[in-house]
């Protein structure tokens, strides 16, 4: 029987990643849908959860850390990925602390990125 | 899974510590133990790389600050690498001055303090509270000399320590389960960015050994495979230097691209 598809939020206010992630993590069946911005992001996240949550951390009126907190209030099992172009080890500790399931560093290949929701989808489905 | 620094004011605490860090956590070792395996893989003597571990360059040991800089990068290349394995408790390698910017490796400073620390000491030396105290004083201002000539980094400042523990307030029983129960914290876990920048240093740090070997002043950075070499030649030497880091570089397992900046070195070019 075949797995269910993982539906995967991906938040960015550069427009690029989002269209760069898109078709990359859709080649394994995933659902993905992008946001540039975290409030549009966040309403469609209320009204219906996703498994994966891919957001970037310095985006203008939410950022990522916010966005990371108000997910896992409204969905504990939501793995939250945390992507940044301005990775500092204390940044990095804030994530993970405040619940984040994994941290990389831009640039980043796509392959590097799946490799990170195939470990959360293991969580997910264990 | 983590990594746990350990480094104390005096070496008897530090090892105490940090081998029941590691049985309570059943993680590896990572000490002075692998001095020998370093020394046989780098073709040196075991006891010139401790030397280095201990001193700085003098003549009346016959001890250059080329070698000396050359011993260092052999024993910071063995421990990068190793520390990829993870679950490992380190000290005694000097690891707290060169493992930077790291977020899964904790580094932990104990500080001795009087009733445990000096006394370890007056007991072991025979000699007085007193001497033990200006005997411990002396040792920290010769290893934050050490630290700063070998790593520009000064070991005695605490605020570059992640938990800091004195042993008068908190007694050792009490220590290792501070120091277990904070590596539980999950921002001390390995997560993908942190692995890759240890993955990053650990490669820079034996090409910096490779090249040391057979040059100075070379300072190495690597991301993704890519190195970057930072050296300083005359304009006569220039090609020569590049072509030979280059290719020495380039032979490093893991290096995939080598990219050499030369700076005028103007004492050669005016001598």
């Amino acid at each position: 029987m075949s797995e269910q598809p993982l539906k995967i939020m991906v938040i960015d206010d550069e427009n690029i990643v989002g269209k760069r992630l898109k078709p990359a993590l859709e080649k394994t069946g995933d659902i993905v849908e992008t946001f540039e911005e975290g409030e549009k992001a966040l309403a469609r996240f209320d009204e219906s959860p996703f498994d994966i949550v891919v957001t970037d951390i310095r985006m203008e009126k939410i950022d990522g850390i916010e966005i990371l907190e108000h997910i896992l209030a409204k969905s504990g099992r939501t793995k939250v990925i945390i992507i940044t172009g301005y990775a500092t080890v204390e940044i990095a500790r804030e994530a993970l602390s405040k619940g984040a399931f994994d941290f990389i560093a831009k640039p980043f290949k796509p392959a590097d990125l799946r490799a990170i929701i195939e470990r959360a989808s293991k969580e997910l489905r264990s | 899974m983590s990594i746990i620094i350990i480094s104390s004011d005096v070496r008897e605490i530090e090892e105490m510590i940090a081998g029941k860090v590691a049985e309570e956590k059943g993680y590896g070792r990572l000490d002075r133990r692998i001095i020998n395996d370093v020394a046989a893989r780098h073709q040196v003597e075991p006891g010139r790389l401790i030397e280095a571990l201990e001193t700085t360059p003098s003549l009346f040991r016959k001890l250059s600050s080329r070698q000396w800089r050359y011993y260092l990068s052999c024993i910071e290349a063995d421990v990068l690498e190793r520390l990829l394995a993870d679950n490992l408790v380190c000290w005694g390698l000097a690891a707290h001055l060169y493992v930077t910017d790291i977020s899964h490796a904790m580094k932990i400073r104990v500080l001795a303090g009087k009733s445990s620390g000096l006394a370890k000491i007056a007991e072991e030396r025979g000699i007085s509270l007193q001497r033990a105290e200006t005997y411990r004083d002396d040792e920290m201002a010769r290893r934050k000399k050490w630290s700063l000539a070998a790593f520009n980094q000064d070991e005695t400042d605490l605020s570059r320590y992640d938990l800091v523990i004195s042993l008068d307030q908190i007694d050792p029983v009490e220590t290792v389960r501070t120091i277990t129960g904070a590596s539980e914290y999950r921002k001390f876990q390995v997560m993908t960015y942190s692995m890759k920048c240890l993955t990053d240093l650990a490669l820079a740090a034996k090409v910096h050994a490779v090249l040391l070997k057979s040059m100075a002043d070379v300072k190495v950075q690597a991301r993704d495979g890519s190195v970057v070499v930072s050296t300083r030649a005359s304009t006569r030497q220039k090609r020569k230097k590049t072509e030979t880091i280059k290719a020495l570089a380039g032979q490093v397992d893991g290096v995939g691209y080598v990219e050499v900046h030369v700076k005028k070195n103007f004492l050669k070019e005016t001598a």
